[in-house]
């Protein structure tokens, strides 16, 4: 590994040619398992804000016969297919669609198992495909009820019916709820194999109980420590080992466990890989020495990992003042797209609002509402995740607030993703702020712990390369950086103004 | 079981008849309010004609969380003698407050704008955005002790009315935990209670017959659960609610945890 400087130097030269790398087609980068090629110490990929920044702290990655980048299972798939470096090691939908194209559909990525609505439905026909064409979505096959270790069912403190089923696949004799091993399918993101450091930390607030319900965190099998529990939507691996057995089981249908040496070596991957934003079209380059101090994949390689960054000693995106000044270096037109990307900045940080009925939040002692900002729930110095366990339900599966298709005689929209009604048991309290019924398109961390007051409780993102992995949520319903922005908007009637909006998509887009 | 609704029947009927709480005590149920000011808000509650003070949104670190709108609210509170009002309302120091939890639809009324009469004439623990460093209310470095004492072996969880564990029991337990495999603990004795409230209108609230057994065993659950597993589990409870005096009737729910050699 380089010093800092030299990574600096690099990915600024590399910066200069984010122009021309702005010209490719994204999807142009696809990474196809086996491809063998090298993945360098540092790489730029274009997206539609800019480039995007790929690090390898170790060195450069020889992909050849290396487990994440080999088919290991029945289905063509390596873990990469899914975790792209071009897409900040996600996957975006531009991405899925131009791979649809190339492929008529034949890709591995549209295997039956998870990419189509549900394996029954025939395969290359687009309306089988609809939730990953359109929203990104991988289809999640949970058994119900959830089940330990052991393989035992644990007890649940609701009952789950299915209200829609658009893709078939929960109310399928074969696939569904009512089969020989019963099943809920819900459909998310893939979430970024990148900063892993940030999602594994054992620092503030990761503890024996987890600080926001007083319950167990699970613990790593191999040190018997608490975890983070902050990787997966529902947090059902919470180490990378767990994750990359439960993804070469359920992805990639590798029907054995990983060897150890397989492991070590997709682990020792993700633990080296940096990802963010390196390149601003109208900004300029975000990763060099004048650049933010929390900006591009160098800095969060160096950070500290699991502190709060909802303060001012430290923020969460380190900004600095470079910014804010006039430079006479700078045309009218950067300087304009910096002194945007600093106000929302600002925005994120200090622009208060009333943050009501979210479950994981006011219920751990902020009060409801609590008079907070952006940076509250999201902050943790550099990625904006829940520095403790972090799922909580702000409403992006949750009725009344997730996005659903207008009902009406006069739309053709029609909904796209399963609804379920959960009814809490008359034993335990009610869900504080949804009540004993409760609809929702997914279930979420209540699948996992069987909790009525973790039903639709997400954990939350990191913030990183996000201009590079289209679209947002876990269940892809902000196409946008905006309709992100929007969502929240309206979730908290916030009255964002036109400015405060654009503002912040160019301070995420450059994160 | 039964034997605890039988008790708490006689206990509901007497205090209704025989008891007050002292003087200078505020124990009732309300809808709160939410006031805002030009920093953080501030919450109060209305009873008997009159605005009290509860307390400032501050922190998780805070020893008095504020409630939420869309529940009730159980307020234990102590009128705070030559205390000026705090956003209009009469202080109460020291309070405790139980968000009750069922929800209720008719405490769910909307944020009071903030006005310039009510707003704080002194600097909050926490601003209503990002901290200068440190929580609210944790001790500064400073005030770290030099050598850490050695860890307690009894211990007490007060709980919400008609709670189990929350958010704020993480710390607890993990102390009992840690204290647990300093001391080689062999033995582990819960000892869980049931609780009731004298209301300053003469009657008495009783906690959910069956708590306190809850209670006592989810402690043991959540040991076990976090790895505490080699250690004998003495599992005791008393569901006969405790005598309501109307002052620090907060102290009945509670459930000790005792580590034994």
């Amino acid at each position: 590994m380089g010093s800092r400087r030299q990574h600096h130097a690099g990915l600024r030269v590399l910066a200069t040619v984010a122009a021309a790398l702005a010209a490719t087609a994204q999807g142009a980068e696809w990474w196809a398992p086996g491809d063998g090629r090298p993945l360098p110490v540092e790489a730029l990929y274009a997206n539609t804000s800019g480039a995007l920044g790929i690090l390898n702290t170790a060195g450069a990655i020889e992909t050849r016969d290396h487990p994440f980048f080999t088919s290991l299972g029945s289905n063509g798939r390596a873990c990469v297919t899914c975790h792209q470096p071009a897409d900040g090691m996600s996957l975006s939908v531009a991405t899925i669609r131009a791979r649809w194209e190339d492929t008529q559909g034949a890709d591995p990525l549209f295997s039956g198992v998870d990419g189509r609505n549900c394996p029954n439905l025939p395969a290359g026909d687009p309306a089988a495909h609809s939730l990953i064409l359109t929203r990104g979505l991988i289809r999640v096959a949970l058994p119900w009820p959830p089940r330990n270790a052991a393989g035992e069912p644990l007890p649940t403190e609701f009952t789950l019916e299915v209200v829609r089923d658009p893709t078939g696949c929960n109310t399928d004799p074969v696939y569904g709820l009512r089969s020989a091993q019963p099943t809920v399918s819900v459909y998310r993101r893939p979430r970024p194999v990148a900063n892993t450091k940030y999602l594994t930390h054992h620092n503030f607030g990761v503890g024996p109980f987890i600080a926001k319900s007083g319950l167990p965190a699970f613990r790593d099998p191999d040190t018997g420590e608490p975890t983070s529990m902050n990787m997966m939507a529902d947090a059902r691996a919470t180490t990378l080992k767990l994750q990359a057995q439960d993804a070469a089981r359920n992805h990639l249908e590798l029907t054995r466990a990983l060897a150890p040496t397989e492991l070590e070596r997709i682990v020792a991957f993700e633990q080296q890989v940096y990802s963010a934003q390196a390149y601003d079209d109208a900004a300029g380059d975000l990763a060099g020495p004048n650049g933010p101090p929390g900006f591009g994949p160098q800095n969060l390689a160096s950070a500290t990992a699991g502190v709060l960054g909802n303060n001012t000693s430290r923020y969460v995106f380190p900004i600095g003042t470079t910014w804010r000044e006039p430079s006479v270096e700078s045309p009218d037109t950067t300087h304009a797209a910096r002194e945007s990307i600093a106000r929302g900045h600002d925005v994120f940080m200090f622009r208060t609002f009333f943050i009501r009925d979210s479950m994981h939040l006011n219920s751990v002692g902020l009060g409801n509402p609590v008079k907070r900002t952006c940076s509250t729930c999201h902050g943790m110095h550099m990625t904006g995740m829940d520095v403790a366990n972090g799922w909580m339900d702000i409403g992006t599966t949750n009725l009344p607030w997730a996005r659903e298709a207008p009902r009406n005689p006069w739309t053709t929209e029609t909904p796209q993703l399963p609804l379920f009604k959960i009814t809490c048991n008359a034993d335990i309290a009610p869900h504080a702020f949804l009540g004993r019924v409760i609809y929702t398109q997914d279930p979420g961390r209540a699948l996992i712990s069987g909790k009525c007051n973790d039903v639709g409780a997400i954990v939350m993102q990191q913030f990183r390369g996000l201009a590079a992995r289209a679209p947002y949520f876990s269940n892809g319903s902000a196409a946008t950086l905006r309709e992100l922005v929007d969502f929240y908007d309206r979730r908290y009637d916030i009255g964002y103004s036109e400015q405060e909006k654009q503002d912040l998509v160019a301070f995420l887009g450059a994160l | 079981m039964r034997r605890g609704v039988t008790i708490t029947s006689v206990a509901l009927l007497s205090s209704a008849v025989l008891a007050a709480p002292p003087e200078h005590r505020r124990n009732f149920v309300a809808c709160p309010i939410v006031r805002d000011t030009a920093s953080v808000p501030c919450w109060l509650a209305e009873h008997d004609g009159e605005l009290y003070f509860l307390t400032l949104q501050t922190d998780v670190s805070a020893p008095v969380t504020p409630p939420w709108l869309g529940h009730r609210v159980l307020v234990e509170g102590t009128v705070a003698p030559n205390r000026d009002p705090i956003c209009g309302g009469i202080v109460l120091d020291p309070v405790v407050l139980s968000v009750l939890p069922e929800l209720d639809a008719s405490c769910n009324t909307a944020v009071l704008p903030a006005e310039e009469r009510f707003n704080l004439t002194f600097e909050p623990p926490r601003p209503p955005g990002p901290s200068a460093g440190r929580l609210a209310f944790a001790p500064a470095p400073s005030d770290a002790p030099a050598a850490a004492p050695a860890p307690a072996k009894r211990f007490a969880l007060r709980y919400d009315f008609d709670g189990l564990v929350v958010f704020r029991h993480a710390a607890e337990l993990t102390a009992i935990l840690d204290a647990a495999r300093a001391h080689k603990a062999r033995s582990v004795a819960i000892t869980a209670h049931r609780g009731a409230v004298l209301l300053s209108d003469g009657t008495t609230l009783t906690e959910k017959p069956g708590l306190a057994q809850r209670r006592a065993e989810q402690l043991a659950t959540l040991l076990r659960g976090a790895g505490l597993t080699d250690v004998e589990y003495r599992v005791r409870f008393d569901d006969t609610p405790g005598a309501a005096r109307g002052e620090d009737d907060a102290a009945l729910r509670v459930a000790t945890v005792e580590l034994l050699p």
